[in-house]
């Protein structure tokens, strides 16, 4: 357990969870004091359950109490039983108080021999859970490879039987040990790392963190800043039941910063982080079932917003105007017995739970919306926003805006109040149209030119830019019917190349 | 004083009190305003009723009568329609409706609706799924000739509300098949999951354009696998709800994760101790593995564990289950054979 100096054998193992990086390293205190106090007071005890607690066990008084005098100059003297240790967290967890004071009782108190990579990687791990938008994460799609080079002479019979045993095989199937057993095979010859599985508490979500050095030793004699690292721990996050998992990207100012420090090639974080992305569809692959990747042009910091755009769930491939679809809010049950052009959206949407306070709140909820919305406007750089005085009071609609408020319901759909929001933080779009070509003539010779012709690139930026777009269409800034649809987020995209209106597939190669 | 000074802080006791009571007031007003609207159309829309008013109107035509029918006849027959649309619904499962896609840059807006209802098993309905095809005419294509001897419409998935375990492109794939020389134009429209679709189309047909365009689409196949697929994961969901239910761990859901009992700390954290099974086969844990409910994970008290498949037919396929010395075969023999009753029966 402890750091042993005597020997040193470069292996192909993964580095041991009870790995200890020492106490007094200035960046742990850091780390640990991103979290709040009460998730640093459920972390310690976390830390001391049952089923943690052989892994990484609190320093306590030694038996023999010879130098019993040395601990009495320390702020915090060790406790004698785990009881005490847990009594004590239990009653820091009862009054009030600074969180300085819990991470100086972790440190210098009932740790003070090491953090293991385990606590720090269920700190990270907490922080996350706390603060769902402080990563961005990239979106990609494991697709399974036909390389049977069989499949393509069998008939078309063949094919539906083979293919009716199970429409659903199409996900891999992940047994976590087994995968991350796979995945360290996949890079242990290249990179040493310490994986760390868990699940998310708030979202339908399993997170692997994956922490990378470039050392093939068992103790790194690297400097232990460096287990704190933000660009050497890759996040990978699996959504239950789909064929995407999400990695978190780099932040390229942290990259450009490493890249400095290190100057290698081989030790780049972003060199690691690429080994580890692509083992993993390697790691998720078996005999007869490749997996490959693909992107999906889709990066986000909000989690929630991945997981509805390229999720388990209904809204994965009807966004934008057919999100009405996604939420179920254009009919209701066939046992309803009310005809669906009488009810509310909203009441669909809900189904049978409290209908309370539905009936006259039309204006209520525009209000809601209004409020909701106008943080979330984006950096329009065409237009000012003093434009939006065209809007008319939400008490009196003229019949002008009573039809753009359709038309933007019918190009919107229930974006922006859909029961699972999915707000983009970043929009690129690059329009690949030949100024006042014709796109639909020559679609395919043009291509060619398309390079030669000057391209724009709009980019959205914001807490919220599709609900951001609602809001400009609605207020009369954009014209909700003459719109192409990549501003209603129907393509559930956050880059795009778009010619003639609709998103073209670039990335095919 | 700090503790103390909560209750002074809170508003007035009476006044919450007060508050509370407005608040059910209102809730209560709002379900019986729902309530008189189910009723209201129920009746609008119940057989007796139709064919009173009928026969009041064919035998006497009074002043108030007509006015009366006049009030009421639209609201009969959009009942009436309602309740029409919703007998088919019930009654097939699959019901189509037309649906224009508002985007103006679109080739073809005209989209054709699929709605696919199952009925769960407490006898209602989930929410509907949806799939919308699009018409392929592709005419920007060269290829457009050899269209001339086949219909000329060519449907494909446009967007769907299916859940992403059931693999709709790979349906499609199979069931509307689209030459190749217009896959490419669909992949190019669809969204970034439609890329596996062109992958499993595009292997039977290499071998030769001549048979793509002979191979005919199948909508009805389409509806029906899709519909089958659907049908069996909601029945493979409520399998493990029954079960869960009559083995009693609806309640007990969050604990039985736990794996490390402790005896003599109780309310602590630490130790979570496992409730103690309230049926009398010692199972503490019996959840299906993902959303598909494809795999069901069993655990006992004593340690053993088991896990079984479960077939589009209810039927459990396979099955490992595990004791302190290995497979138990003779468990895994009870699950899977005789048909599956000794495991999960439909």
């Amino acid at each position: 357990m402890a750091r042993s100096r005597t020997v040193r054998a470069p292996t192909t193992a993964s580095l041991p969870n009870s790995l200890r990086i020492p106490s007094t390293t200035p960046s742990l205190s850091k780390t640990l004091g991103k979290l709040s106090r009460p998730a640093l007071l459920d972390l310690a005890i976390s830390w001391l359950e049952d089923r943690n607690v052989e892994s990484f066990p609190p320093y306590l008084q030694p038996s023999d109490t010879n130098n019993h005098d040395n601990e009495e100059t320390l702020p915090y003297p060790a406790a004698e039983t785990l009881a005490e240790v847990r009594e004590a967290y239990i009653d820091l967890r009862d009054r009030k108080g600074g969180k300085q004071e819990i991470i100086e009782r972790i440190l210098e108190g009932d740790w003070r021999h090491g953090i293991t990579l385990r606590q720090l990687a269920m700190a990270d791990l907490r922080y996350m859970d706390d603060r769902p938008a402080s990563l961005r994460w990239t979106a990609m799609e494991l697709v399974r490879l036909n390389d049977d080079a069989t499949s393509k002479s069998k008939s078309i019979r063949d094919a539906i039987a083979i293919a009716s045993e199970d429409w659903s095989a199409n996900i891999p199937r992940i047994q976590a040990a087994s995968f991350v057993k796979s995945l360290h095979a996949e890079i242990a010859p290249l990179v040493k790392a310490h994986y760390h599985l868990s699940r998310s508490s708030t979202l339908p979500l399993t997170f692997l963190r994956i922490f990378i050095i470039d050392s093939p030793y068992q103790t790194p004699r690297h400097q232990p800043e460096i287990f704190t690292d933000a660009t050497r721990i890759i996040y990978i996050a699996f959504p239950d039941s789909c064929p995407y998992f999400y990695t978190s990207s780099i932040t390229t100012s942290n990259a450009s910063d490493s890249n400095s420090r290190s100057g290698s090639l081989a030790t780049d974080p972003r060199t690691l982080q690429r080994l580890v992305r692509e083992a993993i569809p390697k790691a998720l692959s078996r005999p007869h079932q490749r997996f490959t990747l693909k992107p999906t042009a889709l990066a986000a910091k909000n989690l929630q917003t991945l997981l509805t755009l390229r999720g388990p769930g209904r809204s994965t491939s009807s966004n934008g105007a057919f999100s009405i679809f996604a939420d179920a809010a254009l009919e209701g049950s066939p046992l309803d017995p009310r005809p669906s052009n009488t009810v509310l959206a909203e009441e669909h949407m809900r189904g049978r739970e409290s209908i309370s306070s539905m009936h006259d709140d039309k204006e209520n909820h525009t209000h809601d919306h209004d409020n909701a919305s106008k943080s979330a406007r984006p950096a329009n750089k065409k237009r000012p926003s003093g434009s939006g005085t065209a809007a008319m009071p939400d008490g009196a609609l003229s019949p002008d805006s009573k039809k753009r408020r359709l038309a933007v319901e019918s190009r919107f759909g229930t974006v922006g109040c859909s029961v699972t929001p999915a707000p983009l933080d970043r929009l690129d779009i690059r329009l690949l149209d030949t100024p006042g070509a014709e796109e639909d003539a020559n679609a395919n010779t043009d291509r060619n030119a398309a390079n030669l012709a000057p391209a724009v690139s709009l980019t959205f930026t914001g807490s919220d830019v599709i609900g951001g777009i609602r809001k400009l269409a609605e207020l009369g800034v954009v014209d909700p019917e003459r719109m192409p649809s990549w501003m209603t987020g129907e393509d559930a995209v956050s880059t795009a190349f778009v010619r003639g209106g609709t998103r073209l597939h670039v990335d095919r190669g | 004083m700090n503790q103390k000074a909560h209750p002074f802080g809170s508003p007035d006791p009476q006044e919450e009190e007060l508050d509370a009571e407005i608040r059910s007031i209102r809730a209560q007003i709002s379900t019986l305003a729902h309530r008189k609207r189910i009723l209201t159309t129920s009746l609008l829309s119940s057989p007796k009723i139709k064919t009173l008013l009928q026969n009041q109107t064919s035998t006497t035509t009074t002043t108030t009568l007509t006015t009366l029918k006049e009030d009421l006849s639209p609201l009969v027959t959009a009942a009436g329609a309602h309740t029409t649309t919703n007998h088919h619904r019930i009654a097939f499962g699959a019901t189509a409706f037309p649906f224009k896609d508002p985007a103006p840059n679109s080739p073809d807006p005209n989209l054709l609706g699929i709605r696919i209802d199952v009925c769960a098993r407490d006898g209602r309905f989930a929410k509907p799924y949806y799939v919308l095809l699009r018409q392929e005419r592709g005419r920007r294509n060269g290829q457009q000739q050899q269209r001339g001897n086949g219909n000329g419409k060519r449907l494909c998935v446009h967007r769907h509300t299916i859940p992403a375990f059931i693999s709709v492109d790979r349906l499609a794939g199979v069931y509307l098949p689209l030459p190749s020389s217009s896959s490419s134009r669909h992949e190019e429209d669809g969204s970034g999951s439609s890329g596996s679709e062109s992958e499993s189309e595009s292997g039977p047909m290499k071998p030769g354009q001549a048979r793509s365009t002979r191979r005919k689409q199948d909508l009805r196949g389409f509806v029906r696998e899709l519909r089958r697929e659907l049908v069996a994961w909601h029945l493979r969901s409520d399998a493990v709800v029954f079960l869960r239910e009559k083995l009693g761990l609806i309640r007990d859901s969050e604990s039985e994760t736990d794996a490390n009992a402790n005896e003599d700390e109780e309310e602590q954290p630490w130790g979570e101790k496992k409730s103690p099974p309230r049926n009398d086969l010692g199972i503490i844990g019996l959840e299906a593995t993902a959303v598909e409910a494809r795999y069901v994970r069993m655990e006992w008290e004593d340690g053993r564990l088991g896990r079984f498949k479960l077939s589009n037919a209810g039927l459990v396929e396979r099955a490992v289950f595990m004791n302190d010395r290995g497979r138990d075969k003779k468990v895994e023999d009870a699950v899977t054979g005789g048909g599956g009753e000794g495991g999960v029966a439909f």
